[in-house]
């Protein structure tokens, strides 16, 4: 039996060869995925991730590994498996060639022709 | 040592980059290059995976048992304010080992996978947390000079190429500034308390010096592959400069107290700048890392305990129906 | 004043010894994301307990620390339930469910009480009851409704707290004062709305209280009769502070 600094371990009374069967996949659940919102009128970020069995006990834990210091409002959790995502691969769908300035504030310029509209009719 | 690479001295280094895609594996370089981060399903090669799971994975367990030697005072802080710091510390360093295995985890290796290769003995933890705690005073330099030299470490970590390990570090780090500045009041309190208190952290100081000096490991042998770490980034520093950087910020605090830091040798040379100090004694370094520490047999013992104790909640709560995923991010 | 303190005694005493308790789990749980939130709410009730203990103080009673970390067993006026060792998991989650919810009712209906110091901190503290209260009632009716095994040990748990519970609710000498003065309605009330609560999430858990017939209280606890589990947990937790009680650490 281990006797301990740790009091804790000393009750435990654990024999120093204790044997363990080894952990199998899953014993530890699925993960969910945790976003939280910083305070109101913010939009909620990802702030990582948690080991749990089911939605309820995500939300359980994430609020206390995310959220303990009072940084959050509110949080979401969603299973991992059910977020479908792009992929970095094709990161470049999302290059657009440059000649789309008609959706852009930037493309319109009237003052150009309000001025010359105004000196035209002085 | 929370989360420095450990480089296998005996491994061949013209193997890292062998048989990799040369195209894929250039473009990998010039975005770490470009200073772009790497993320979970982006192509990288196979020993930039494995070295960093490797890391990634020792940095969890470093922290999972490093709630140990701490958690041996868990009971016995004296008075509210320390109880409850105390208890959010080790919660904390539980909560660190949760990030960094959700991190690594997103490399493709399960908890479970790790957390076996900790408890059979396979896979290493930082060395500082074999050794005992043995008063408060203990607890209280492990606090303050040991988180000092994790944060060194995590700092650096966090300028690194893989996405999820910065962004766990990140959250680290601020959590990482509480245990400081809680390690270094403690430190100050019993220093400049009752004769019995100073005594106290004077004889802790003495007991985990030389842990501390092994806390950074041996100086890197430079080598081919400690050459592509580093531009992989996977190995921001060296073990010396980050145990320099150590001593340059940590030393002179410790004067300050008026404590006597146990290595006559240890002075800063004012031409170099470097400090001098006597060599650690790096035989007992490998036989504490190789199982033969004080507490070695006991940290793993107890982690094994933990997990059998547990074992029967987390098959209960198990949905046979779930599958596993690699988590995103 | 005498019946205000000692009210505040038994429940901060409570709250300091569960707390305690609770948090030798810490970075032993049976998952790193529980480890976390179990951690969390034994800080929340060591916190309650010296915010307690600084209320006594402003009424005249020694420091926090002082009290918390000087005195023995037989001064101390916790229920017995909150110092029984921690057994397994079912058994601390069981007596955070059973004493949670209780703790929770008491404060919401000490929030109206006519002692405003205690009904401001009976306020602030809500939220925090609310989580622990979510949290018990989630993993209750989780291991309630599991496996045979997980089921097997929350019966057990259930068999072997059920009269330790009940001595939640030991009156006191003072019982028709806080009453009549509005201080707070006192432990047959409380008890009553505890049983209404906890009796549908039990049996929803498949859970069965044992029967009433056999019910024994266990009390004594606010009277500073313990068992022998007290005495040592806090020699334990005064070791260090009792080194010298008057210095700073
Ligand atoms: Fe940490
Ligand atoms: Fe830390």
């Amino acid at each position: 039996m281990i006797k301990s600094l740790d009091p804790r371990v000393t009750r435990e009374q654990i024999d120093i060869d204790n044997q363990i069967a080894p952990l199998k996949d899953l014993d530890q659940w699925e993960t969910y995925e945790v976003f939280h919102q910083k305070k109101r009128g913010d939009q909620h970020m990802h702030v990582g991730i948690v080991h749990a069995p089911n939605a309820e006990m995500a939300l359980l834990f994430g609020k206390e590994q995310f959220g303990r210091r009072g940084v959050s409002v509110n949080i979401w959790v969603v299973r991992t498996a059910d977020v479908f995502t792009s992929d970095y691969d094709d990161s470049d769908i999302f290059e657009t060639v440059p000649e789309k300035q008609y959706r852009e504030a930037a493309g319109y310029k009237v003052m150009e022709k309000i001025n010359k509209y105004k000196k035209q009719n002085k | 040592m929370y989360g420095n690479a450990y480089i296998d001295p005996n491994e061949k280094p013209k193997s890292i980059i062998d048989g990799e895609d040369p195209i894929k594996l250039a473009e990998f370089e010039a975005r770490i290059a470009r200073g772009e981060k790497i993320e979970p399903k982006d192509w990288m090669p196979r020993e930039y995976r494995k070295q960093l799971i490797r890391m990634i994975e020792q940095h969890a367990h470093s922290e999972i048992i490093g709630a140990l030697p701490e958690g041996t005072w868990i009971t016995r802080a004296p008075g509210f304010k320390r109880k409850l710091a105390l208890m959010a510390k080790v919660q904390d360093e539980v909560g660190h080992a949760q990030l960094l295995y959700s991190a690594a985890e997103t490399l493709g290796k399960s908890r479970e996978a790790m957390i076996n290769d900790l408890i059979t003995g396979k896979s290493k933890y930082s060395n500082v947390f074999n050794y005992p705690a043995f008063t408060w005073a203990d607890a209280c330099i492990i606090a303050w000079l040991i988180d000092a030299g994790a944060i060194i470490n995590q700092v650096a970590n966090a300028k690194g190429s893989y996405g999820p390990y910065c962004r766990a570090l990140d959250r680290i780090c601020t959590e990482e500034s509480f245990h400081l500045k809680y390690g270094h009041d403690n430190v100050v309190t019993l220093a400049t308390g009752t004769p019995t208190q100073r005594k106290m952290v004077q004889e802790a100081l003495n007991r985990w010096w030389p842990p501390i000096m092994h806390f950074f490991g041996p100086s890197d042998k430079i080598s081919n592959h400690t050459e592509i770490l580093m531009r992989w980034k996977v190995k921001m520093a060296t073990n010396d400069d980050m145990r320099q950087q150590f001593l340059n910020m940590y030393v002179p605090k410790i004067w300050d107290l008026g404590l006597t830091v146990p290595d006559a040798n240890l002075k800063k040379n004012e031409e170099t700048g470097k400090w001098e100090y006597t060599e650690p004694d790096w035989d007992e370094f490998k036989r504490v890392i190789n199982g033969d520490g004080p507490c070695n047999a006991e940290r793993l013992a107890v982690r094994r305990m933990a997990e059998e104790r547990g074992r029967w909640v987390r098959e209960a709560l198990h949905t046979p129906k779930s599958t596993y995923v690699v988590p995103l991010a | 004043m005498n019946h205000i303190k000692e009210l505040l005694y038994k429940m901060a005493d409570d709250l300091l010894i569960l707390g305690h308790r609770n948090s030798e789990w810490t970075g032993l749980g049976p998952i790193l994301e529980e480890d976390i939130a179990f951690s969390s709410m034994a800080q929340d009730k060591i916190g309650q307990s010296q915010t307690l203990f600084q209320l006594l103080h402003d009424l005249g009673e020694q420091e926090p620390d002082t009290v918390a970390f000087t005195r023995n067993a037989n001064q101390f006026h916790n229920a017995i339930i909150t110092e029984l060792p921690n057994m397994d998991y079912a058994f601390s989650i069981m007596r955070h469910f059973l004493y949670d919810t209780a703790d929770q009712l008491r404060f919401d209906m000490l929030a109206n009480s006519s002692y405003e110091p205690l009904a401001k901190v009976a306020r602030k503290v809500k939220g925090e009851l609310k989580y622990h209260v979510f949290h018990a009632n989630t993993w209750v009716k989780k291991l309630g409704n599991a496996t045979e095994e997980s089921h097997a040990r929350m019966q057990t748990a259930l068999n072997e707290i059920w009269d330790d519970a009940l001595g939640l609710f030991e009156e006191s000498t003072f019982e028709e004062q806080l009453i009549k003065e509005g201080v707070f309605v006192g432990e047959v009330e409380l008890k009553n709305r505890w049983l209404a609560i906890i009796s549908p999430i039990l049996s929803d858990s498949m859970l069965t209280i044992p029967h009433e017939s056999t019910w024994k209280p266990n009390i004594g606890g606010r009277v500073g009769k313990h068992t022998e589990h007290l005495q040592p947990l806090l020699d334990e937790m005064s070791e260090v502070f009792k080194i010298d009680p008057t210095a700073e650490w």
